[in-house]
């Protein structure tokens, strides 16, 4: 009988079930959706670059970008590659790897339990020869410059070698056109037999299917595969302080003018769950009430011309890291920060009102709900909640159970300055 | 199926409702058509910015996005695009359904009211709009139009098509030029405003679980405001002869090259050909098993990217792909050839089959998004193509090879445009 998580607000339910040995699936049925989007994933992303290879014992630093280079190489088979198999049904496959998971995914309206199939294969059959990782680096190579290029990419990881000393999350999740060159098939091997086990991976189906029949094949499959149990993954992460790197970082490109990114660490971290998920939402709704769209200090900040209406802010949670990111394009980036600085010592002075904070919460509300209408976001999302031991199910009620005391202790605890990097790009002189 | 049902209003409005249960929101999307021309595309393109600044019942900015937000986070954002040789500007509302929000029930009203607001009643001074709205709306506009740049792919893309199209409307940036930015003022934005919302051909798009008879009279009350005749949009010049091919570089301190070739089919969307084009696209770069993406990245190990689309109201293709600067010559020869051979119908059975199920799959799933079957119900009525999803169906499954490779004569290569590095130049 499989297990069933509900949503009575959003009238959604999953249906899951662990199969041995030990790969959980997830489905959401949503009738009249022509579109089937299935994913399955792994916590393999690009921080996991030093760990005891599995099976074997060996302790094991790998080259950055390798988890980025394996979803690459994985389409590959011995006859072929895998997009051929999936567009002959009409299917259309992609995959991603950010810094904690890397995901296989296809989206089709027909031959959906066929396109499945292909999936569970070709996720569990593994072929890399020496001379498709050879010529893999060229594409990965135009890849990460075409990054390099890329202002938003920059300031970003600019900002990360700023905010952390030792943790790889400092990295470019697919490496450098230097650390790629010293990848093999080998060490691709040893982190797919270490990564690839069932019971590190989930899978999430969303559209107009069966649940049943969908847990059931995916089950038929991973049986006749004869997998050991796998014991505890151990990945190695660097001792991270909680002080900062650098407190300034910037860069010439060619770009119309500066953008400007402040980063605050988040230095208690270490745990993940409900706990974590109830950082992250607060965290969000003190970024939506104090520099949001509808606050004083953003409309003060756009009436000076300071900054546009892409000016953003966002959170990052995870088990081991954490940071909120602040910023955007702006003709003065240090009237900016000098700015933003006063205009959050004020909000921390005044704390959010109750009315203010209501008011967030309750946008915050309509924003997940909308976000239901992709099958897409549904799946990712879903997954990327719960290899953090987080019910994205529960969304809505950690969200109604924030109390406006946690919000203002957030506000004065995680925006102050020995915590405070930033990331600058400054417009190349023309020569 | 998506079936649409159609209303003239009785100020002119184009009513299209999309009536459908599966999606959580209803999204209403009002879109005023203009022809594509020098003299008004900067106006037309700052004008929505200026109109969200605020309006009588919330005069700033900032009260305008607590209203926004307090209907459960509805969004209303504006948005300027291109279609063939008119500019469309388009303002969108995207609401949750109440079903989903016990307690409330007039969520699409309240969102509708805003609309109708900030389109009519917006804040004057003068003999015209606000001016401290408009000098900081220019200043940000002035920034949209030199942010180009920076996104390397758009802007070389761009700058093909400009290229390309020099001496046609086409050509013309969306968001205009900073030379006519600099004459706006608070008058004359405001006298383009008058005309803008008089006499634009006006299309109201309502996407949801709604019922037809409610939406109706509701969208005639709140959006009753006064219009005049509309205009007359000219067609958009699709056939046009290749004297010769350009080839333009351009230095830029930049880290990958981005090669864009700009070719005229002469095929636009109203013509039945368009179908077999679409097929032809399809093998040439718009999937994993095209041919750009399997010889130019997978065979050569060239690019990251290396794909083709078409401009369907215009008649054009474009093939992209960014490339490490020494590789020019290699790439634009493996371009070229995999042109010649759809030229010479050298296409196999994989080839073909999998991009008309590819296609059939890119029909089918734009039935679950909202935007985009608004934005089919937009394109077909700029084609005058009134069909639905079957009937596209069908008319995919009945190209064959012959179709594909009579459409293949007519694709001709008419600028080859080249961003690349300080120094890297190539002829």
């Amino acid at each position: 009988m499989n297990k069933v998580l509900e949503n009575s607000l959003l009238k959604e339910k999953i249906f899951w079930q662990r199969i041995e040995p030990g790969l959980e699936v997830f489905v959401l049925p949503k009738r009249g959706y022509n579109k089937k989007y299935a994913t399955y994933a792994t916590r393999f992303g690009s921080i996991d670059s030093h760990f005891v290879v599995g099976g074997e014992g060996e302790e094991l630093v790998v080259p950055d970008g390798v988890a980025h280079f394996l979803e690459h190489k994985l389409f590959e088979e011995e006859d072929g590659n895998v997009f051929d198999r999936f567009a002959k049904l009409g299917a259309s496959s992609n995959a991603f790897t950010n810094f904690t998971n890397t995901a296989y995914l296809f989206s089709t309206t027909a031959n959906f339990y066929e396109c499945l199939e292909i999936l569970l294969d070709f996720v569990q059959q593994p072929y890399f020869t020496e001379e498709s990782v050879e010529k893999e680096k060229g594409i990965i190579e135009q890849e990460i410059r075409m990054y390099e290029d890329n202002p938003q990419w920059r300031i970003f990881f600019n900002l990360l070698t700023a905010l952390y000393n030792e943790h790889p999350v400092r990295k470019d999740i697919a490496g450098s056109v230097d650390s790629i060159r010293l990848i093999d098939k080998e060490i691709l091997y040893k982190c797919y037999r270490t990564f690839y086990h069932p019971s590190n991976m989930a899978i999430f189906v969303v559209g107009d299917v069966e649940p049943d029949r969908v847990i059931e094949q995916v089950a038929k499959n991973i049986s006749l595969r004869n997998y050991d149990q796998l014991g505890e993954i151990k990945r190695i992460y660097p001792q991270e302080p909680k002080t900062l790197a650098k407190d300034y970082v910037s860069m010439e490109l060619v770009v119309s003018q500066p953008v400007l990114n402040i980063g605050y660490k988040d230095s208690e971290t270490g745990y993940d769950g409900e706990r974590l998920l109830r950082r992250e939402l607060v965290t969000e709704v003190v970024l939506d009430a104090v520099l949001g769209s509808s606050s004083r200090l953003y409309n003060e900040l756009y009436e000076k011309g300071l900054i546009d209406d892409e000016f953003d802010a966002g959170v990052v949670s995870e088990k081991e890291y954490g940071h909120t990111i602040i910023g955007g394009e702006t003709e003065d980036p240090e009237l900016l920060y000098q700015r933003l600085q006063e205009g959050i010592g004020r909000a921390q002075k005044e704390g959010i009102s109750a009315e203010t904070f209501e008011h967030h919460r309750r946008k915050m509300m309509g924003g997940f709900l909308k976000s239901f209408n992709s099958l897409e976001f549904i799946a990712n999302n879903f997954l990327a909640y719960h290899f953090r031991n987080i019910n994205f199910f529960t969304y809505l009620d950690v969200l109604a159970d924030l109390t406006l005391e946690e919000a203002n202790h957030r506000l004065s605890d995680h925006f102050s300055a020995d915590n405070q990097a930033r990331s600058l790009i400054l417009p190349k002189k023309a020569q | 199926m998506t079936n649409i049902r159609r209303k003239r209003l009785k100020n002119g409005i184009n009513l299209y409702i999309h009536p459908t249960s599966k999606f959580k929101t209803i999204l209403v999307q009002l879109i005023l058509h203009r022809h594509l021309k020098e003299e008004d595309v900067t106006a037309c393109s700052l004008l929505p910015s200026v109109l969200q600044r605020g309006c009588g019942a919330f005069p700033t900015r900032q009260q305008l996005a607590y209203k926004l937000e307090e209907l459960y986070g509805s969004e209303l954002m504006a948005d300027v695009a291109k279609k063939g040789e008119r500019q469309l500007v388009s303002f969108t509302l995207d609401i949750v359904h109440d079903q989903y929000l016990p307690g409330e029930g007039d969520l699409l009203r309240k969102g509708l009211s805003i609309l109708r607001e900030v389109l009519t009643d917006p804040v004057l001074e003068d003999d015209g709009f606000k001016a401290e709205f408009v000098s900081q709306e220019k200043e940000q506009h002035e920034k949209v139009i030199q942010g180009l740049i920076n996104d390397k792919h758009a802007y070389s893309v761009e700058r093909c098509l400009q290229e390309m199209c020099s001496d046609e409307p086409f050509g013309i940036f969306k968001y205009g030029s900073l030379e006519k930015l600099k004459v706006i003022s608070p008058a004359s934005l405001y006298a383009f405003y008058r005309r803008f919302l008089m006499e634009s051909p006006t299309d109201l798009h309502v996407s949801g679980d709604i019922d037809m008879e409610e939406v109706v009279s509701l969208v005639e009350e709140v959006l009753d405001f006064e219009r005049a005749d509309v205009m007359n949009i000219p067609a958009t010049l699709v056939k046009k002869d290749v004297a010769e091919v350009r080839y333009i570089s351009e230095e830029l301190d930049v880290n990958q090259g981005k090669l864009v070739l700009g070719y005229r089919t002469g095929l636009t969307y109203a013509d039945d050909d368009y179908f077999p084009l679409l097929v032809y696209n399809g093998i040439l770069g718009s999937f994993p098993h095209s041919k750009l993406f399997q010889n130019v990245r997978e065979k050569a190990g060239l690019a990251y990217y290396a794909y083709s689309r078409l401009e369907k109201h215009k008649g054009l293709l474009l093939v992209s792909a960014g490339i490490e600067v020494k590789q020019y010559e290699q790439a634009l020869d493996i371009i070229r050839r995999q042109i010649e051979a759809l030229a010479g119908a050298d296409i196999n059975d994989e080839e073909f089959n999998n991009t008309i199920s590819g296609l059939r799959n890119q029909f089918l799933v734009e039935e679950d998004n909202p935007g985009l079957i608004i934005n089919r119900a937009l394109d077909g009525m700029l084609a005058g193509r009134d069909e639905d999803t079957e009937s596209l169906l069908s008319r995919l499954d009945a190209v064959t090879r012959d179709d594909v490779a009579r459409v293949a004569e007519q694709v001709e290569l008419d600028t080859v445009y080249f961003l690349t590095n300080k120094g890297g130049a190539q002829q």
